[in-house]
């Protein structure tokens, strides 16, 4: 029975935490979905933590509780915990930006962490039974655990489309209450406990009902500061579909007052073609046109993008590789192009634009897309505007502004082939300085004598566009740039022989600090001292490359002082950086776990824990930080491989997963001497991944779905099942008591929360093979610290 | 009788006005004086019209009851709704640039919490101030009018087509965030009037836009040091080292 409310309970869970984290998205801000989650997840180790204070006064606590019927019980307190957690939640009026200036906020984010730690505190108690009260039988209850959890984190690919995330969190939360059904009937007891499963079942079912949460369930309702939450406060705006899946849920909005045109031109005087818009959860609107077929549209020619398309006319082939937006196809179609072509990475998106527009569209993502052809196209256009407020995309990984990205859209593009990308302009020059960066280093690796002469970039008041040309731009050129810029009012920033009077003429700044940056920069690739020119920059606005794809990450920690002085000393500021608010978390995190582990030593050592607890402790920090780091290098390497980061995030859990739970089975068949054998082989493995796996998904990223698929599973099964050996291993033959083994869970459980948030600094800052090379860091610690000197005691006889 | 009774509505009216007036001076005056000489004044803002008004008008009147502690801050603030009020200094900066006469027709296109129309009528005789969300519409409106505001028109529609019947305008403000300047506005600027609007996000925005019309030609001033205040002194240096 163990082994099946084990399963059970963990795919609950993993999907429970997998579905919060989609509502958070949609509900609230990344940022605060990272931070509730992260520390609610540390309901494991309290649970471990629970245990091993109660070893102190009541021992032989792992016989009573492994008992069937106190089993059920714990499955019934964790349904209702996570039906009253998530129906809680979701009254808690929490308000991020209010967070720094109501004090009351702090107590509502508090409650919403010891929420939604209950149920994980649950879950966590029934795996610390099943290893304290099975410990000759740790692999079974550890690869019940894994295995479910596999389960956990894809049944929210399977469920999400049909029942949409509120429905779907509230079934994660109620399945379990099925297992009592399931328990011994002919026992007066079994009965009993299945009684109470019907009851608790039926109250619940009341309770949602009646309390309205069923009705606020049917629709998330998106952060009130979001673009959704805000286009509906306009009179006759309505959302007319909505669809949920993985991906994100599409909300399709019908409003007269929809009105996108970013770079357009203070001279344009027309009228804006209607527009309708989808919101991708509740934010990031793609907007659509509704042109006339027999009138080209006038307002692309007076916006600022359009620049690319003078150095091109009468294109033959245009790519569009788009991310929000909605500029890209009237502008190719305004332009002439003859055969226009769609990547866009949301199916339903995809779907939507090629019906309305007509035009073939791939859902793809671009970099993927372009891995499977050798098309080559007068015009690509990358359309994401990325965002307004520096800082604020800094944890996402995009690869589509790598110097990898750039060199392949460059291989793409005709003789004659432009790039056009168009991007917010901010202040301090950062994300523009960037991406000039990235597009002169890659033609300068792609060995191109003179890269600037292939650059062009403009300004407009609040948007900024790069051109990228595949041949250097002629003095023609240059002037029909020129002339564009002067009868639109735009300001050149650069292109070869750029006059200093010319730019900053219509849009004018106290100094022209984008022309500066520019010719600075220059001046240092001149110079070959562009790593000194970056050193020296307030924010971090070096070229990304595929090992560290973060261009909204612009935060220096060593400089934090001066970009505090630069935003106007003004607090508040900083916590808008995705990037801060991670490192607030983990000082959090940090608090907590070590109350988590310090707390229950004063009790746990009367007697109790073993003689050489330490050793012990850091194998299993070690081996709890090696395992969510391998999974986090994975997630990221695969986000490219995959073409998406939740598809990504569910391959690699499910793979990792279920692998693991296979060496926790094959863990029944070794015993302590294959211990060291099995983390040095995993050492070994990682080695080799770290070295080889970034050239291997480079080399398959142009294959079909199905095998760049199945690569990633066959990559993960060796890891995956060495992985799950030095948990099981370790819990069956280095501890000797049940105490012990709930203190190991304990801090294998803080580790792996302090672990995911350290990981995603460590990726920004450092890249995503330094993740990997952590990973490996942990499983050695681990190694070390069973090694025993020859002649030495055994520990743990 | 009739004029009687009316006369007595008035002057109740004006009374508790004044009663309420005197009953916020006493608690927040101080709060408003160091608004003014700590936020504005230290950062540049000199236009004695705009300071004044800056003084006057009761921010707090115009925050959830819940944050009048913190309605002088130095911050923007979350009001409901996912809308903010601006920081008092961006008010300021954004009344002070458009450098306003009392004869001046101003436009507001994004009422918002009515905070900033308050301000722009206690430097000019006329004030226009459009709002699209009904229910920001129907609060600010209610606050203007209780306050006294009777020289801010204020009504519910499409602020990208402007407000044609009250055209042409002084100034124009745009409070609500735009990805483009709309072409209807910019027709309702007289001949060298000034439109002006913030660049980034609510919570920080980056610097501010000041477009100039002049014989159907346009500048656009990017006011820094909103947000950003460009590297000067040591940060410099040490960013060149």
């Amino acid at each position: 029975m163990i082994y099946w409310v084990v399963f059970i309970l963990s795919a609950s869970s993993l999907a429970f935490e997998v579905l919060l984290a989609r509502i958070f998205s949609i509900s609230q801000w990344n940022h605060l979905s990272f931070m509730v989650i992260s520390l609610a997840l540390f309901g494991f180790g309290a649970s471990g933590t629970f245990l091993s204070l109660l070893d102190a006064g009541r021992p032989g606590w792992e016989q009573r509780f492994s008992r069937r019927s106190f089993l059920l019980k714990l499955v019934i307190f964790y349904s209702v915990s996570a039906v009253i957690a998530f129906g809680g939640l979701n009254r808690l009026p929490i308000d991020y930006f209010r967070l720094p200036l109501e004090p009351i906020q702090m107590l509502y984010l508090l409650m919403a962490y010891l929420l939604l730690s209950i149920p994980f505190f649950f879950t966590g108690m029934i795996m610390s039974i099943g290893f304290a009260a099975l410990p000759e039988k740790t692999g079974l209850v550890y690869c019940a655990s894994m295995t479910g959890s596999a389960l956990g984190a894809v049944l929210p690919a399977l469920g999400l489309g049909t029942l949409g995330e509120g429905y779907m969190v509230l079934s994660a939360a109620l399945i379990p209450l099925l297992l009592p059904l399931f328990g011994d009937l002919k026992r007066r007891e079994g009965v009993r406990t299945a009684l109470w499963a019907i009851v608790t079942f039926s109250v619940l079912s009341g309770g949602i009902y009646y309390s309205g949460l069923l009705d606020d369930l049917k629709w998330i309702r998106p952060s009130p500061y979001k673009a959704l939450s805000q286009v509906l406060q306009f009179p006759n705006t309505e959302v007319i579909e909505t669809r949920s899946g993985l991906r994100g849920r599409i909300d399709r909005v019908q409003s007269p007052y929809i009105r996108f045109a970013p770079g357009l031109s203070l001279k344009f005087t027309g009228t804006l073609p209607r527009q309708w818009a989808v919101y991708r959860d509740g934010d990031r609107p793609y907007v659509f046109y509704t042109l006339n077929p027999e009138d080209e549209p006038t307002f692309p020619r007076f916006s600022l993008p359009f620049a690319g398309y003078l150095l091109a006319q009468d294109p033959e082939a245009v790519l569009i590789i788009q991310e929000g937006g909605g500029v890209g196809v009237p502008f190719a179609l305004a332009a002439d192009a003859s055969r226009v072509t769609v990547v866009e990475p949301n199916p339903r998106i995809a779907d939507l634009v090629r019906t309305h527009y007509r035009v073939p569209v791939f859902h793809s993502e671009g970099r993927v897309f372009l891995g499977r052809t050798d098309r080559k196209f007068d015009v690509i256009q990358l359309e994401n505007w990325g965002t307004s407020l520096p800082g604020s995309a800094a944890l996402s990984q995009e690869h589509h502004f790598t110097i990898e990205a750039f060199t392949q859209y460059l291989t793409h593009l005709t003789e004659a082939g432009v790039l056009i990308l168009s991007r917010k302009l901010m202040l301090p020059p950062s994300d523009s300085v960037r991406m000039w960066a990235t597009a002169y280093e890659s033609l300068r690796r792609m060995g191109v004598e003179k890269p600037a002469d292939h650059l062009a970039l403009l300004r407009s008041w609040d948007t900024y566009t790069l051109i990228v040309t595949a041949g250097p731009l002629f003095q023609g050129d240059v002037a029909a740039l020129r002339t564009f810029a002067e009868e639109l009012n735009f300001d050149p920033v650069y292109f070869p022989g750029i006059d200093p009077k010319e730019v900053n003429r219509f849009n004018i700044y106290d100094e022209p600090f984008h022309y500066q940056r520019v010719q600075q920069l220059l001046a240092a690739y001149r110079s070959n001292s562009a790593e000194a020119f970056f050193e020296a920059q307030m924010l971090d606005v070096a070229p990304q490359s595929d090992h560290r794809p973060f261009p909204g990450r612009l935060v220096k920690w060593s400089r934090l002082d001066d970009l505090y002085r630069s935003l106007g000393s003004r607090v508040y500021t900083l916590l808008m950086s995705g990037e801060i608010v991670v490192g607030v978390v983990f000082l959090e995190a940090l608090v907590v776990a070590v109350l988590l582990l310090v707390l229950p030593i004063p009790f746990v050592t009367r007697g109790r824990l073993m003689s050489t607890p330490y050793r012990f402790v850091l194998y299993f920090l070690g081996i709890g930080a090696g395992y969510m780091f391998i999974e986090i290098y994975f997630i990221k390497s695969n986000i490219l491989l995959l073409g998406d980061p939740i598809i990504s995030f569910t391959v690699v859990l499910s793979g990792v997963l279920v692998f693991s739970g296979v060496g926790g089975y094959l863990s029944q068949y070794l015993d302590l001497s294959h211990l060291g054998y099995a983390l040095g082989l995993l050492c070994g493995m990682l080695v080799m991944i770290l070295i080889g796996y970034p050239v291997l998904v480079d080399g398959i990223l142009g294959m079909a779905p199905f095998f760049r698929y199945a690569v990633a599973y066959i990559v993960l099964l060796p890891v995956g099942v060495l992985m799950g050996l030095p948990f099981a291993l370790g819990m069956r033959f280095l501890l000797v008591s049940p105490v012990q083994r709930a203190y190991a869970w304990a801090a294998n459980g803080c580790a792996s929360v302090l672990t995911s948030i350290a990981a995603a600094q460590v990726a920004l800052s450092i890249g995503i093979p330094a993740v990997m090379i952590c990973a490996l860091a942990g499983y050695l610690l681990a190694l070390v610290s069973i090694y025993r000197p020859a002649g030495a005691k055994n520990a743990y006889s | 009788m009739k004029r009687i009774s009316i006369l007595w509505i008035i002057a109740f009216f004006f009374f508790s006005a004044v009663f309420a007036e005197a009953a916020d001076n006493g608690k927040y005056q101080k709060a408003r004086e160091e608004m003014v000489s700590k936020q504005l004044k230290a950062r540049g803002i000199d236009d004695p019209e705009v300071l004044k008004a800056m003084k006057t008008v009761h921010r707090h009147a115009f925050v959830p009851e819940s944050l009048h502690d913190r309605a002088y801050a130095d911050s923007p603030l979350p009001i409901g709704e996912g809308q903010t009020i601006s920081q008092p200094y961006i008010v300021a900066m954004m009344t002070a640039t458009l450098n306003l006469d009392r004869a001046d027709k101003v436009l507001e296109v994004g009422t918002g919490s009515g905070y900033q129309a308050a301000v722009l009528a206690k430097i000019v005789d006329e004030v226009y101030s459009i709002e699209i969300k009904e229910k920001l519409h129907e609060n600010a409106a209610e606050t203007l009018e209780s306050r006294g505001y009777t020289d801010v028109h204020t009504r519910q529609g499409d602020g990208y087509f402007g407000w044609p019947d009250a055209a042409p305008f002084d100034a124009i403000m745009i409070t609500a965030a735009v990805d483009h300047i709309p072409p209807p506005l910019l027709k309702q600027l007289k001949d060298g009037g000034k439109l002006i609007l913030p660049l980034g996000n609510p919570f920080s925005y980056q610097s501010l836009v000041l477009v100039t019309k002049r014989d159907d030609d346009y500048t656009v001033k990017q006011i820094t040091g909103v947000l950003f205040v460009p590297m000067t002194g040591r940060a410099l240096e040490k960013g060149e080292e």
